[in-house]
């Protein structure tokens, strides 16, 4: 799988678009960074500030959103041009090319969390609109790292969908559809959408100020995720079984 | 010791209602190369994908190497190179980094594979140049340059010419024979141009209409398809006993009631004919004719002739 792994990371050479995507995790810092600006106030609450820049809509719509696209972008080429039976006869195990591409997912929504903290603590320390503590920091870090693999694997939807396509338009139409559902649907019951789920588990002990879910219960919302995931990977290998 | 690499009995193929491949029975021996020759659309890409196990086999069974694939892949796989329609690589890939990625992911053992690959099918080492920037007969070499990577034991190749300009084609034609008789590797290769195959296959099978309606080895078809006096006569029996007796004729064959083929041409057909009608046999045609390998593709499929 390691081999795999690696091998997915030789075949994003000369993708600039994969680096160009990265810069997103900049916009909510930047925003939160104009908005504190234009209130006028210095020394906020950390968590307040986190909350613009990372919890909020970095990780319901920025972040899911690339994932999606980046997702389909990994399956597309070898969709595209045909390849897969190629792969097959290597041979290369259709459960093994599935999980290849969603730890590229992770380690990619992983670094996109930490661009995003790194953003963060940039357009919130030196304006001086929140005070450096260690302890803030580690929270920050602690919540972006549980966003970027809780994201990673509520995009696996979207990644078994882009598998069983040869196109990319009608995947990414999914990915907006997924990530404006996720949005819509956490005001009315989080267990029913992975995004959704996400928000409950990151506001977990009310450690995101006046963020108010109609659900609280981390394992249900766990046990969402997870069944959206075996759904997902279901899917994918009996679509990739039949595409050959 | 069994010598033969690719068996497929009565392997058919249905999609929906419509069979696209009818029990076909293919038998590929050790070191030669099997030319499948057939029209556009005639089932050889599905027959192919089948014996790869690329796409499930309706009814029939496909053997590589004695086995069948599912549930050896591992080890069938390693041991086959393939090219099946047009093969597809990464386009922001160099030629070089597309090949590396399948060695990587095959494992390949030899320090030089990809280097090797490239100079045989004449494609340049660590080029600049991303698949995306290929002409079509470069990313055809390319293709093979990937079947030939680990060094297989069978090659199976689709129309590996396609593409390719006459000079390419000839190259290619070379190493592909090449492959055969200096490396004996086993080769399965189809195409639609007649003449490839005829310059290239030991063994052939024409399939038509998802049918296997001849598989016979080259030499033998050449001599079904040489030179001949067709000889057609009103009393055949009679005609076969003067042509034993007095000319002492071994190679014939009796085509239909009144037709039989000689294919000793250095007979004098003059004191044939005197022969024959001093015996009371009317001598309806005489004389030499030489088929062709089209006019025999027309005279078995029942139609036009191929490329």
């Amino acid at each position: 799988m390691l081999r795999l792994v690696r091998i997915e990371f030789c075949k994003l050479r000369r993708k600039n678009s994969v680096w160009v995507m990265l810069v997103s995790a900049f916009v909510m810092p930047f925003f939160a960074f104009l908005y504190f600006g234009y209130l006028g106030q210095t020394n906020i609450d950390p968590r307040l500030f986190y909350k613009w820049s990372a919890f909020g809509y970095t990780s319901f719509i920025i972040l899911p959103f690339i994932l999606g696209l980046f997702g389909t972008m990994l399956m597309h080429d070898e969709n595209r041009y045909d390849m897969l039976k190629q792969l097959w006869i290597v041979p290369v195990s259709k459960m093994g090319y599935f999980f290849s591409k969603f730890f590229v997912v992770l380690a990619y929504s992983i670094c996109f969390m930490f661009i995003n903290a790194f953003a963060t603590v940039l357009f919130g320390v030196i304006p001086n609109y929140v005070v450096v503590e260690w302890s803030s920091i580690l929270f920050l870090l602690e919540r972006c790292f549980e966003i970027a693999v809780l994201t990673a694997i509520a995009i696996l939807p979207i990644l078994a969908v882009s598998a069983s396509q040869k196109g990319y338009i009608f995947p990414i139409c999914i990915t907006l559809l997924y990530v404006f559902a996720g949005f819509l649907i956490t005001p009315v019951n989080t267990w029913l959408h992975p995004i959704s789920c996400i928000m409950v588990i990151i506001a977990r002990n009310g450690a995101v100020p006046g963020m108010t879910l109609p659900q609280s219960s981390v394992p249900l919302e766990l046990l969402s995720i997870c069944v959206w995931g075996i759904a997902s990977v279901l899917f994918a290998n009996l679509r990739l079984s039949k595409r050959k | 010791m069994n010598d033969t690499v690719i068996k497929t009995k009565r392997l058919t193929k249905k999609y929906g209602t419509q069979t696209v491949v009818n029990k076909v029975g293919l038998h590929v021996q050790k070191g030669r190369i099997y030319g499948l020759l057939g029209r556009n659309g005639a089932g050889k890409t599905t027959i192919m994908k089948m014996i790869l196990g690329l796409t499930p086999i309706t009814s029939g069974s496909a053997e590589v190497f004695g086995r069948e694939i599912g549930g050896n892949a591992k080890r069938i796989y390693s041991r086959i190179g393939a090219i099946i329609e047009t093969p597809g690589f990464y386009p922001n890939l160099t030629g070089t980094e597309n090949l590396e990625i399948f060695a990587r992911l095959r494992g390949t053992a030899f320090p030089n594979a990809v280097k090797n690959a490239l100079e045989v099918v004449g494609l340049p080492y660590k080029d600049k140049k991303t698949f995306a920037h290929y002409s079509l007969g470069m990313k055809q070499r390319l293709g093979i340059a990937n079947a030939i990577l680990h060094d297989p034991e069978l090659l199976i190749l689709d129309e590996p010419t396609n593409g390719l300009d006459p000079i390419g084609i000839a190259e290619v034609r070379e190493f592909i024979k090449a492959l055969s008789v200096e490396h004996g590797k086993t080769i399965l290769i189809s195409s639609h141009i007649l003449s490839e195959i005829s310059v290239l296959a030991d063994d052939i099978g024409i399939i038509d209409q998802g049918v296997l309606l001849e598989e016979s080895s080259m030499r033998e078809l050449e001599k079904r398809n040489g030179k001949y006096i067709l000889l057609q006569v009103s009393d055949i029996p009679k005609t076969i006993l003067i042509l034993e007796r007095s000319f002492h004729v071994k190679d014939y064959s009796v085509q239909d009631e009144q037709t039989v083929r000689i294919y000793d041409t250095t007979l004098n057909m003059g004191e044939v004919n005197k022969a024959l009608v001093m015996e009371e046999i009317t001598v309806i045609r005489s004389g030499i004719c030489n088929d062709t390998l089209e006019d025999y593709f027309k005279k078995i499929t029942g139609g036009e002739g191929i490329a």
